[in-house]
């Protein structure tokens, strides 16, 4: 039968587990004060957003410096993902600011109160083409725009000796066999950028059957953009080498190869952009409210706009000055596909379903 | 018997019931809340969703899907685990004990870590990559339901009678032939039962498939997830829910009617003596059983040790020594050491109260067998997890009582997930309690209290002690519900290994590993402590 000396030794091999573990996270306590500082109230605004976002630091430490608080990012997923985290917290938020909410779900953010109406003084900087109307207009304030398109690597059909694909429909073509990797749209927001876009070019009867030759021509879809460029596109080492991302990714893989190469690898197809602004809004029940506004305001500033390009690889929605490789690398689509927000609003969630049956 | 079940409920007069009242609401509210939003998804009434879901063939799909999944894993599992439990039923050698235990050690690990395990063994950097595919997650299921097998059938064929198939070789048959008229219909309805269990817990399994099948399989469990978490589709995911809460139903049915069946038939006779092996035959059966279970349960438990200390390419403690701070570049924004205080706490928090709840609720159900008491306790093992996670994250989100910024709304799900196991490893050892033993306390005039105290309980503590164990290991281990409600400043250990690899990236799945290692390091010190007490063997039980 079980003795109490077994039991004092159950209990304290797990106390003593407890211990390590607490003297752990103590030791480290300097260097994880931005996640253990919420006990300190009032001198730290939290940032929710998505997982690949990264902190300006040098605009962000401008910011601290000014209203004496910490920025502390709370990352839950993809966008998607952090959107519907963040709806089902709605009134009690894991933060005070949301950033990385884009033109495709904008409507979705409205549904639940999860927004204060706020509007900064900055608003006026912003050029008209950004900015939402009604009730999505009120909450949330344009930060960013990049446009989602496919990536080409230059490179790998160099050495196949094959045309680099320009439209849509060439990726159909079983010349492009097995040679796509997309997000998807149900996970991704990129994914559901380009869900919409094939909806803007093929229209709601045609879309469903462009996927169906993009499936029988061997696509893959990844659950997120970091799945796919990360592991699957060549140039990350992958075997495909035609990748959903973003109108910025060569200029950025230039940054990255710090000299390696004196033009990108990729290039992007122009034919396949989509346009992608991205919001950021108060959430509302804030634990600080005030400070919330400051930092949505503050990321309209030039400091927070210039870094944006170099740190999250997309285009300021104010005019200031872009780097060097963005300015000479980074091509923009003249005409990128575009859907309007109320038609969005009424087709996104049949699209996905459909989408989902579909290709799932 | 009966009179003193009688006594007993005069003794403790509405403790216990109350309990089991409240196990009820606890449980039914976030099966309500679940129930109400497939119903009335925007405050309105409405069959939408029910169409919706029910009416594309997608759902369809997945149905038949998820089925056939747990058919599979369930074959893979039995066409496995009856040989090894033949062997190691039959045959007595070295290490035989220390073999069971191994088999037995992927059963007290969280999902998750299962599943980790074998994304570092079946993943990309492992010795063959199926990732996203349904090979690695069978193999999962394999080795975490190696034990129910092995227990169960093992069990059974303890309990044969050798004369029986001694007799039937006398009388001519081939080794082959006794196996398959004499021993195969006595241990079937063993078979049959474990195959259930198996069945049961591969159909609601939801760690192993979030982590291994990367998006591209799904099951019902998943996309109820799914659904909640990605698209925001909180009334189709309701809708799910109450498909799987049929599928799980009527699986516990299938079995509750399968083993009353099989209890009517033989009784245990003599207890089969294991023997050595002998001859090359029989000392071959016995080196496969080894190799089986060391490749089954052993290697996806190195492959994990080994890969936590993997750095690059060669070996080193970075993944270790930086658990102890937030890493760029990983999806978590806590340090993983924080997880691991956050788990210990929630897990002791919440294994505490499914044994307090437990206890006293069992003595409820124990005065009247089969009453209503005994199957409210029972109930959580109907709901899946995801169920009970997506239920109380909608429940206790409404104004005026918001308790989703709460810290004990996550050890509130882990007990109610680990109150079944408390139930099922108490409960019989209070029924076995002699009469005689409450009356001669009465007698020498110690009250209700005193007698609950100082004979009952000290009476059945390695039973207490067992379903404490199970329940710690399940609240640590528990991802399917923790995962809606753990928000994203506080998350346990195995919240915390998923999102590390969710993202593709080396520093991340190091950490997971490493966080994955010490979850095996506290199931397999909790399982060491009441293994003795054949804790599984309780916790495998599921009829009542």
């Amino acid at each position: 039968m079980t003795s109490p000396r077994t039991v004092r030794v159950a209990v304290s091999i797990l106390v003593a587990a407890a211990a390590v573990a607490v003297g752990c996270t103590s030791d480290d306590s300097g260097s994880s004060d931005a996640s253990s500082g919420g006990s300190s109230a009032g001198d730290v605004v939290v940032l929710v957003t998505y997982d690949s976002f990264a902190l300006p630091e040098d605009a962000a430490a401008i910011f601290e410096e000014r209203t004496g608080a910490q920025i502390q990012v709370v990352a839950s997923g993809d966008s998607g993902t952090m959107l519907t985290k963040a709806l089902l917290s709605a009134g009690a938020p894991e933060g005070d600011v949301i950033f990385g909410i884009d033109n495709t779900l904008a409507t979705r953010a409205i549904s639940e109160d999860l927004l204060e109406p706020f509007s900064p003084a900055a608003i006026d900087t912003v050029p008209e083409k950004y900015l939402l109307e009604g009730d999505a207009g009120d909450r949330l304030v344009p930060i960013d725009t990049g446009d989602v398109c496919l990536n080409l690597d230059q490179r790998w059909f160099t050495g196949q000796g094959l045309a680099l694909p320009t439209t849509l429909e060439q990726l159909t073509d079983p010349a492009y066999q097995d040679l796509t990797v997309l997000g998807s749209p149900v996970t991704s927001s990129p994914g559901l950028a380009f869900l919409i876009g094939t909806v803007a070019r093929y229209g709601e009867d045609g879309w469903q059957d462009y996927w169906q030759r993009l499936e029988d021509n061997g696509v893959r879809v990844r659950p997120s953009w970091d799945d796919a460029y990360y592991s699957d596109y060549t140039v990350s080492g992958g075997d495909r080498p035609i990748v959903l991302s973003y109108a910025s990714s060569p200029p950025v893989e230039l940054v990255f190869a710090e000299g390696a190469f004196s033009e990108p690898p990729s290039t992007v197809m122009l034919d396949s952009c989509v346009a992608q602004v991205e919001y950021a809004g108060v959430l509302a029940g804030a634990e600080h409210p005030e400070l919330a506004q400051e930092l949505v305001e503050f990321m309209l500033s030039p400091e927070w706009q210039a870094a944006l390009p170099l740190s999250n690889y997309v285009f300021p929605v104010v005019d200031v000055t872009l780097p060097p490789e963005f300015d000479k690398w980074a091509q923009r689509a003249e005409d990128p596909l575009t859907v309007d927000p109320a038609t969005i609003e009424a087709g996104r969630d049949r699209w996905i379903e459909q989408w989902r049956e579909q290709m799932e | 018997m009966v009179s003193w079940r009688r006594s007993r409920t005069r003794a403790t007069p509405g403790v216990g019931d109350l309990v089991v009242v409240v196990v009820l609401v606890v449980i039914a509210v976030p099966v309500m809340a679940v129930l109400v939003r497939a119903v009335r998804p925007d405050g309105v009434w409405s069959t939408e969703s029910i169409t919706r879901i029910l009416g594309s063939p997608r759902t369809w799909r997945l149905i038949s899907v998820t089925i056939a999944q747990a058919v599979a894993s369930c074959v893979a599992t039995l066409v496995a685990g009856v040989p090894i439990a033949w062997v190691l039923a039959r045959f007595r050698f070295r290490g035989r004990s220390a073999l069971r235990t191994l088999a037995t050690v992927p059963f007290v690990l969280p999902t998750v870590v299962i599943g980790a395990a074998f994304a570092s063994l079946l993943g990309p950097r492992g010795l063959v990559d199926v990732r996203g595919t349904w090979w690695a997650i069978i193999a999962a299921h394999l080795c975490f339901n190696l034990a129910v097998v092995i227990r169960t059938v093992g069990a059974s064929l303890s309990a044969l009678d050798p004369d029986q198939e001694s007799a039937a070789r006398l009388l001519g048959a081939s080794p082959l032939a006794a196996a398959r008229r004499v021993v195969l219909p006595a241990v079937l309805p063993a078979i049959v039962a474990a195959g259930i269990v198996v069945f049961l817990f591969c159909l609601t399994s939801f760690g192993v498939i979030v982590i291994l099948g990367g998006g591209a399989v799904s099951t019902i469990e998943v996309e109820i997830w799914t659904r909640a978490t990605r698209q925001f589709d909180i009334s189709g995911a309701g809708v799910l829910c109450v498909v799987q809460l049929v599928a799980v139903l009527a699986t516990l049915a299938v079995h509750a009617r399968i083993t009353r069946g099989a209890s009517h038939g033989r009784r245990v006779v003599a207890r089969r003596r294991a023997r050595p092996p002998a001859g090359i035959g029989e000392w071959s059966a016995v080196a496969s059983a080894v190799v089986a279970v060391l490749v089954i349960s052993g290697l996806p438990i190195a492959a994990l040790v080994e890969r936590s200390l993997r750095v690059g390419d060669t070996l080193g403690l970075a993944n270790w020594r930086n658990l102890g701070s937030v890493t760029q570049g990983t999806a978590l924004r806590v340090d993983p050491a924080e997880a691991v205080v956050n788990s210990l706490v929630s897990a002791s928090i919440a294994a505490t109260a499914a044994i307090v709840v437990g206890v006293l609720g069992a003595r409820v159900a124990a005065r009247r067998p089969g009453g209503r008491a005994d199957r409210v306790l029972l109930l959580p093992i109907g709901v899946s997890a995801t169920t009970i996670g997506l239920g109380l994250l909608l429940a206790v989100g409404r104004p005026p009582v918001d308790l989703r910024r709460s810290m004990w709304i996550v050890p509130v799900a882990q007990a109610l997930v680990a109150l079944p196991l408390v139930v099922r490893s108490v409960l019989p050892a209070m029924r076995s309690l002699p009469t005689s033993l409450d009356d001669a306390g009465s007698m020498l005039g110690v009250g209700p209290t005193g007698r609950f105290w100082r004979i009952e309980l000290p009476a059945i503590r390695p039973a207490v002690m067992a379903g404490a164990g199970l329940a710690f290991v399940a609240c640590i281990g528990e991802f399917g519900a923790t995962v809606f409600l753990a928000r994203a400043d506080r998350p346990t250990v195995p919240v915390a290994i998923e999102r590390l690899m969710s993202r593709p990236g080396g520093a991340g799945f190091g950490q997971a590993m490493a966080l994955s290692c010490i979850l095996v390091l506290v199931c397999a010190v909790v399982l060491v402590l009441v293994d003795r007490r054949s804790a599984v063997d309780r916790g495998l039980d599921l009829s009542f």
